[in-house]
């Protein structure tokens, strides 16, 4: 008689160690006006964003959590550290970076990576960057990359950074957005200059390793008139059995006729809840592309949004969730037509095994001045058993006639006739499905650079780890 | 009078897409449940022109045909339900023309091998919510429902369909089409709910929306939950205008413009109206729709 399959434990030893932590560098647990003040003085904030975030905690004081969407029930967030002091000052030295949080990113292969296929590399540990590069050749070529509260104290950026910081996010938007704006730390601010063209990827890779903290750092990233770039953002965390929390946000700005693409692979460990918040707005004959892999957290709210505002401009969404053990994904992305003749694309792959549960959540609007606008959306689940669970939730709001707006969905399990033919050409159960999953997958991992491919793949070798026939 | 939360849908979503319910008043029914049977002679048809109440039973191996056309001037609420023993064959056929205001709501329970068809039109209407709940329970029931909906001018309507399977060897198929002109709007929640046990199951839903102006709003919704691995769960919708290939084509054939959209939105409601094989409700409908006499 047929075995039914069975998944064993993970082993996720890359990415789960961790070091000690000096608990006199961690400030008080939970959100007091004092405890925000106290970032600040930590950060020699100016006084627009002293005020910024003392009016963003009165928002999140205010705001209920959402009514829809994953138990947040096990998140204590007066329990969370929200700003670590970091161990030294950000460096452009590697030598420089402390021996511990060196040997971190040397083990998730950072430095290697920006060796071999970087134009520029970021790492956060905890509240703070801690390394930051970008290759000489294109520091001349006028692009910035550096970490936020450098850029909001250097006079040359001060002021870009104050007329878009939480512009297209606004504290007002969710509960966890108005954290974000009171106790947000670290991140990258990435600026490119008009028909600057940059053939290799920039990446900032951030690293959560105290327990019961949270990491809020800010991504902001502005593209002038035709210019190009991919932006490529990992993260990862030791596992504790107290929950950690991650809030940040990406808020991307894509002039008329550039290209960005923004990659993430998110292996955040599962205790983490993962409630991020992802916008872009991109203006005539612009294109924003996200690639998104989620692998980690325990819980996870995603929903990259493209606000299509100029002519002609388009956006791509291509997303894979894998929703294990213990695992709530709640993931998607949403898509604005605001403008004329835009058009975009959404495809999406989850996988729910060993009792996770997928969610995919998304929404497309077209607006009334969006005619001559297309949009596609496609969307797979795989169930691996029958523990686990996958919902599917799109909503289609269109305002005008003139548009061509199309929904494909479908949810099932791998065929018998595909694991018997994979089988009989010599392949065992285990990697017969592992194989299967993979090229379920591929829609994602062809649109990585080969590197982060075959990292994801190996997630998924992970995650597949232990399924016998 | 006090509104009631209605529509509501099985796993919230966006809250700022206004799709999670509809709030409305419910009308009180003023007689007992209207009771119909497979004793009474095939269609059994019945006019609906104030809130009623309907519960309609079909014992193990029998067939039933009943056609609900539900016309008034007044608010009205409309409570059906169904429920089909094993083997049984229930096919429904609710007409809403025109209403100014009105909620109907629809529960049927299928039992083994028992099957239910529901063919369901929405002529205008002021403001209409619509709720179809149906409950595979035993194994290898079916369901199949063909809904049309053609709304002008200010017309609204709020339509949640579930589909909830419980049993093995299920099958749903799900069809809208939709015509929307002048500043018409419409949202369709359409769900299929594959439960724990309900392995073999197959389900699936289409939509397609002819938006006819450029101040309607159509939002879809079309869900799929699944916490059983095997089964099979498809959905698509397709919302827009016509294809200009389409146009070419037929304006090469000498029909114009103004007829072509007319053409196509007719074709939207006909797979709905074709499944009504009673002629009389037929020609009323035609009427209603003002596709010519009532002999077309």
């Amino acid at each position: 008689m047929k075995e039914k399959t069975q998944v064993g434990d993970i082993d996720r030893s890359l990415y789960d160690f961790r070091y000690e932590e000096n608990e006199g560098d961690f400030l008080d647990r939970g959100l007091t006006p004092q405890i925000i003040s106290e970032i600040s003085d930590e950060k020699n904030d100016p006084d627009w964003m002293r005020e910024f975030r003392l009016k963003a905690l009165d928002i999140y004081n205010r705001t209920p959590m959402v009514e829809w969407g994953a138990s947040t029930e096990g998140l204590d967030v007066d329990n969370i550290v929200t700003y670590i002091r970091p161990q030294s000052r950000m460096n452009t030295d590697w030598n420089n970076v402390p021996e511990n949080i060196k040997e971190t990113f040397e083990r998730l292969g950072i430095p290697q990576a920006e060796r071999e296929s970087l134009a520029g590399v970021g790492a956060q540990y905890d509240s703070e960057l801690v390394y930051h590069n970008v290759r000489s050749e294109v520091a001349e070529s006028g692009v910035v990359y550096t970490n936020l509260e450098s850029a909001m104290h250097d006079e040359r950026y001060a002021e870009i950074i104050r007329s878009h910081f939480m512009k297209l996010v606004p504290p007002t938007d969710h509960k966890f957005a108005a954290l974000h704006g009171a106790v947000w730390s670290g991140g990258s601010f990435v600026y490119v200059p008009k028909n600057v063209h940059l053939d290799i990827p920039l990446q900032s890779y951030f690293r959560l390793n105290a327990k019961g903290a949270g990491q809020f750092e800010h991504t902001l990233i502005i593209l002038e008139e035709n210019s190009y770039l991919h932006f490529i953002e990992g993260c990862s965390a030791p596992k504790y059995y107290e929950a950690g929390l991650h809030a940040g946000c990406v808020e991307l700005f894509v002039g008329k006729g550039a290209s960005l693409r923004y990659s993430t692979i998110e292996n955040w460990s599962k205790n983490m809840y993962n409630l991020n918040t992802k916008r872009a707005i991109v203006q005539e004959n612009g294109r924003i592309e996200w690639v998104s892999g989620s692998f980690g957290s325990h819980v996870s709210y995603l929903y990259p949004m493209s606000i299509l505002n100029g002519r002609g401009a388009s956006a791509e969404f291509t997303g894979i969730t894998f929703a294990g053990e213990g695992q709530d994904l709640d993931t998607g992305a949403k898509i604005v037509h605001n403008a004329p003749e835009t058009s975009s694309y959404m495809n999406t792959k989850s996988i729910s095994k060993s009792g996770g549960k997928s969610t995919f959540r998304s929404s497309v609007a077209v607006n009334e001045n969006a005619v001559g606008s297309k949009s596609s959306v496609s969307c797979e689940s795989l169930m691996l058993d029958n523990i686990s669970r996958s919902d599917t939730i799109p909503v289609i709001d269109v305002k005008t006639d003139k548009c061509d707006v199309g929904h494909e969905a479908r949810i099932g399990r791998i065929s018998d006739e595909a694991i018997f033919y994979l089988t009989s050409r010599g392949l065992s159960e285990q990697e017969a499905r592992a194989m299967i999953v993979r090229g379920f997958a591929d829609n994602v991992s062809k649109e990585l650079p080969l590197e982060y491919a075959v990292e994801m793949n190996n997630l998924i070798g992970l995650e597949m780890q232990g399924s016998i026939g | 009078m006090e509104k009631t939360r209605l529509n509501i849908l099985p796993v919230p979503t966006f809250s700022s897409l206004g799709v999670n319910y509809a709030e409305r008043e419910m009308q009180q029914y003023e007689t007992e449940a209207i009771r119909i049977t497979e004793s009474q002679e095939a269609p059994v048809r019945v006019d609906v022109t104030d809130s009623s109440a309907f519960e309609i039973n079909a014992s193990e191996g029998r067939a039933l045909f009943v056609i609900q056309y539900i016309k008034s001037d007044s608010k009205l609420s409309v409570d059906t339900s169904i429920a089909a023993s094993a083997g049984a064959r229930v096919k429904l056929v609710q007409v809403f023309e025109r209403l100014p205001e009105a909620v109907s709501k629809l529960k049927v329970t299928l039992a083994d091998s028992a099957s239910f068809e529901l063919v369901q039109l929405v002529i205008g209407g002021g403001d209409n919510v619509i709720e179809d709940a149906v409950i595979l329970d035993g194994a290898r029931g079916a369901f199949t429902a063909e809904l049309a909906d053609s709304l002008a001018g200010s017309d609204r309507l709020d339509l949640n369909l579930i589909a909830e399977h419980r049993g093995r060897k299920t099958t749903s198929e799900i069809h809208l089409g939709t015509v929307l002109s002048g500043t018409a709007s419409k949202i369709f929640k359409g769900t299929i709910d594959f439960k724990n046990g309900a392995s073999g199951a197959k389900g699936s839903e289409q939509e397609e929306a002819l938006l006819l102006g450029n101040c309607v709003r159509n939002r879809t919704v079309p869900v799929i939950l699944c916490s059983e691995e095997d089964v099979e769960g498809s959905h698509g919708a397709t919302v827009g205008r016509l294809d200009e290939k389409h146009i070419f084509y037929l304006r090469s054939r000498g029909i114009c413009e103004e007829k072509i959209y007319e053409l196509m939105a007719r074709s939207k409601l006909m797979r709905a109206v074709s499944k009504i094989e009673d002629e009389p409700t037929k020609a009323r409908i035609y009427k209603a729709l003002g596709w010519g006499d009532d002999n077309e």
